[in-house]
């Protein structure tokens, strides 16, 4: 029996109840999905995480991923997860019926990533990638594309990256090299280098569909320049052959944590004979990989609440076993007690359950406005769905990163000197999570994105959309006495959002666009806070509403214990966005004057 | 080969088991039930011997409310090709295996599968009941199920060993590990099981041979009690204070 990884009370009643999976199921485009299948597939994942994906997380770290012969050699629970991902339908699950696929909601699909990753977060994103360069093509690939590659992705038989990194240009796109000339035949010659492939080559694929960013020869300069082509490492001739396509790997990254997740350095067109296949429109690359990129940033946020998830059951299941000291109280009792009694420890644990559950709350949130901005009936739904989801999306990706990381760290403490010994897993929950907040766009990309776009978007609407949401669950937790004070701290905070906003947009109206974003880390961290609190309160709402009812499917323990977590978010996180304020308010400028003497 | 295989609906066994307030019954809130694993090893090669010979099929059948309609989905959902669930409380192995009989009789299937045993009441008795009440051979602990012209070659575990049978069809298995791999259900799959036919037959009116009086916990463990390397002396102390030497 695999240990406890994850809560599937709590994904279950965050995404049927809080989220309310069946107003989302009632779109006609999910009318073959019911409550029931839903609950039967979700299961079924636990199933496979238990017996396939489990029980190799550790020796996946401890045997990392390496470049051998030309290759890289990954563990052998790699190819488990390329053939369990065909047959049972994970890669295709969610593309539509002409695609072969399944329209699963997306919604379902994170929760079922979600458990993946917390059972061994090494795996799931071989098929992950492999789904998301299957979507593009899906929808902006031609015919033939679609013919080619498509069903030996959704096979698992073909693995999919995607490849925008180069050595010099990581966070700036625009300064990607990687060149693309056109040919009379229709396909490009592609040359160029890309590092840092998730998934770039092994053995447990028979043949690699790299999407590549290039720019075309001659094209405009910078990101509108940019085109996406399908380079594959071996090209299927048209009777069926597969020929080497000059894509070199040249070696794996080693790596902190992560350690069975290859990560590749690739090489195409040395020898001139690298073909790629555009997809779409030429220039329009970033738009289409923005559909990759997008559904990706909300996989990472996944993913850290997975293993921030992970790590609160093994620092829980730790805490109830190890007895050490005396309480406060009782200096001179005789045994010692569990240190689950200890109020510090207490206060890690809870901050581990607020954090892992909140990014659940978070992440789940923004695959049901992905549902919904999808598949509403209303037209002006749909867009305000879209809007909502632009706005989350980068705190999707950060906040389940960065206070995962946070969250690892105390569950690392729970455990004391052990947590440092590799003979516990913390140690490795708290190394893979730290790529979280690189990946995808680091938590300052991410912060540019909130502050500089997401937030001027469409005159500043998405935050107006957000503050209603907000609002409304404000309104509906004042009718219970127990939460009334908790809306009402959370309702005092707005009048402060207000206050940073207006004074960040100031910057941004004057034309001093460096110190608008100079501090826009701080303001990610400010609103994303605030986020989950709302998530918390929501999730408090639910279960308040289950105890007052009776009706709830779960213990009495199980919501009480929900309202408490939220209490405690509201008492040792939430006050945190008070002294961001004061020092995004602040008007001394630290970091953009002084050049490099201030290092000196 | 025509297949009926009797299916269990179960807590999952990672559950923490509490009685209800009467003491008669399990406190289900928040419990996961499962497909009673024993039983699955029967659906599976009942699976798997429709897809080998491409003809026959499989029905699941279960004795229970409306309750264990998603275990037999999940049935269907892993390859069953109907599922009947028979509308009556399960309360003692007799009164169920009579509800089974009741169901099979005159369907004729080729081969009834059921779990060495459900891992609820441990109670090891439906199957055996359901052959004697159908006037049919009966093979429990069943590992393996292969055909040889129109016999069945069954073979059990024994003490030490197996045991090689053969009998004639049709036939009651009582079955257990070895018997196939269980497999997990996959998208296809759930999407079909939702349309498969699910059909609710009334149970056949009877008492209850057996009556729970009361289901008790087992009295809890007593502590660990630690001692230093060096305090031998004490451990010697308690171990007299017991009594024990
Ligand atoms: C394990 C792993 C797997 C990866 N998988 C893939 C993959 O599959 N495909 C792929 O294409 N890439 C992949 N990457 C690359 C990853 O997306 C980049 O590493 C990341 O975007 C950062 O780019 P960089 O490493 O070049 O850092 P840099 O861009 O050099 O950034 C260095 C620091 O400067 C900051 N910074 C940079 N520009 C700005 C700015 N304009 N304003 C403020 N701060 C800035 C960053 O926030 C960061 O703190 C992977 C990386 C790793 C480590």
């Amino acid at each position: 029996m695999a240990h406890q990884y994850v809560d599937l009370d709590t994904l279950k009643f965050i995404l049927y109840q809080v989220h309310d999976l069946n107003s989302t199921l009632e779109a006609s485009y999910f009318a073959d999905h019911d409550l029931e299948s839903v609950e039967l597939f979700l299961n079924s994942i636990k199933d496979l995480s238990d017996q396939d994906l489990y029980p190799s997380f550790r020796e996946m770290d401890e045997k990392p991923a390496i470049f051998k012969d030309q290759t890289i050699e990954v563990h052998p629970s790699v190819g488990t997860m390329m053939k369990k991902g065909g047959e049972m339908g994970l890669i295709s699950a969610m593309f539509p019926y002409e695609s072969d696929g399944f329209q699963l909601p997306a919604s379902v699909h994170t929760a079922a990533h979600y458990i993946m990753e917390a059972a061994n977060n090494n795996l799931p994103g071989y098929i992950g990638l492999t789904q998301g360069v299957a979507e593009i093509l899906v929808h902006f690939g031609n015919q033939a594309l679609n013919e080619i590659y498509v069903p030996k992705m959704a096979a698992g038989e073909w693995g999919g990256t995607m490849c925008l990194t180069e050595p010099q240009a990581g966070s700036s796109l625009a300064d990607i090299t990687t060149s693309a000339r056109p040919t009379p035949e229709g396909h490009y010659q592609i040359k160029g280098q890309k590092i840092f492939i998730s998934g770039g080559d092994h053995a447990y694929a028979s043949n690699f569909v790299h999407l590549v960013l290039a720019k075309i020869e001659g094209g405009p300069a910078g990101t509108k320049g940019i085109s996406l082509f399908v380079v594959p490492k071996f090209r299927p001739e048209s009777d069926g052959q597969l020929t080497p396509n000059d894509v070199i790997t040249t070696g794996d990254f080693q790596k902190l944590g992560q350690k069975g997740f290859c990560t590749t350095h690739l090489i195409f067109g040395e020898n001139d004979n690298c073909r790629g296949w555009l997809v779409g429109e030429p220039h329009q690359g970033l738009k289409y990989m923005f559909r990759m990129m997008n559904g990706a940033r909300i996989a990472v946020g996944r993913g850290g609440a997975a293993i921030s998830m992970a790590a609160y059951q093994a620092s829980l299941a730790y805490a109830r076993e190890r007895a050490q000291g005396r309480p406060v109280a009782q200096p001179e009792q005789k045994e010692p007690v569990l240190i689950i009694h200890h109020p510090d420890v207490r206060r890690m644990l809870l901050l581990q359950k607020a954090v892992s559950e909140g990014s659940l709350g978070l992440v789940l949130l923004a695959a049901r406005y992905a549902d919904l901005a999808a598949t509403h009936e209303s037209e002006a739904e749909r867009a305000r769905y879209q809007l909502l989801l632009e706005l989350l999306t980068p705190m999707v990706k950060t906040y389940p990163a960065d206070m995962g990381l946070v969250s690892v760290s105390n569950g690392l403490q729970v455990l004391g000197g052990f947590g440092f010994c590799s003979e516990y897993i913390l140690q490795q929950y708290f190394r893979d999570i730290r790529i979280y907040s690189i990946y995808e766009g680091t938590t300052g990309i991410q912060s540019l994105d909130l502050l500089g776009r997401k937030l001027t978007m469409k005159g500043g609407q998405g935050l107006q959309l957000l503050a209603q949401e907000i609002g409304a669950t404000l309104k509906a937790a004042s009718q219970h006495d127990e939460l009334r004070p908790y809306a009402e701290i959370l309702g005092s905070k707005l009048p402060l959002t207000t206050q940073v906003v207006t004074f960040l947009m100031g910057f941004a109206m004057k034309g001093e666009n460096e110190r608008f974003v100079a501090d826009a880390t701080l303001f990610m961290e400010f609103l994303s806070t605030q986020v989950v609190a709302w998530i918390w309160l929501n999730m408090a709402l639910h279960a308040k509403n289950d105890l007052v009812s009776g009706n709830g499917k779960y213990t009495r323990e199980f919501y009480e214990a929900k309202i408490h977590t939220m209490k405690f978010y509201f008492k040792y996180e939430l006050p945190k966005i008070n002294g961001l304020a004061e020092a995004i308010l602040n008007k001394e400028v630290l970091t953009l004057d002084g050049g490099m003497e201030i290092f000196a | 080969m025509k297949s009926l295989v009797c299916i269990s609906h179960v807590p999952d066994t990672t559950t923490k088991i509490k009685y209800d307030a009467a003491g008669k019954g399990l406190d289900k809130t928040g419990v996961t039930f499962v497909i009673n694993p024993y039983d699955e090893f029967g659906l599976v090669r009942a699976i798997e011997i429709k897809e080998k010979t491409g003809s026959g099929d499989v029905t699941v059948l279960c004795v229970g409310g409306p309750e264990v309609e998603p275990t037999l989905r999940k049935a269907l959902a892993i390859g069953a090709d109907n599922a009947a669930r028979v509308d009556m409380d399960p309360t003692d192995s007799r009164s169920v295996a009579e509800q089974i009989a009741a169901y099979a009789k005159g369907k004729g299937f080729d081969l009834i599968f059921a779990g060495k045993e459900s891992i609820d009441s441990n109670g090891s008795a439906v199957p055996g009941m359901v052959a004697e009440l159908l006037d049919l051979p009966f093979i429990s602990l069943a590992t393996s199920l292969e055909f040889e012209g129109d016999k069945a070659k069954v073979s059990r575990e024994i003490d030490g060993g197996y045991e090689k049978l053969e009998s004639s069809l049709p036939l009651v298995l009582s079955c257990q590990k070895g018997m196939a791999e269980w497999r997990i259900p996959n998208m296809r799959g759930i999407m079909m099981a939702r349309t498969k036919p699910l059909e609710v037959v009334a149970g056949h009116p009877m008492d209850a041979y057996v009556l729970t009086k009361k289901l008790e916990l087992p009295s809890a463990k007593a502590g660990c009690i630690y001692v230093e390397p060096e305090n031998a002396a004490q451990l010697v102390d308690m171990l007299h204070d017991k009594g024990l030497i």
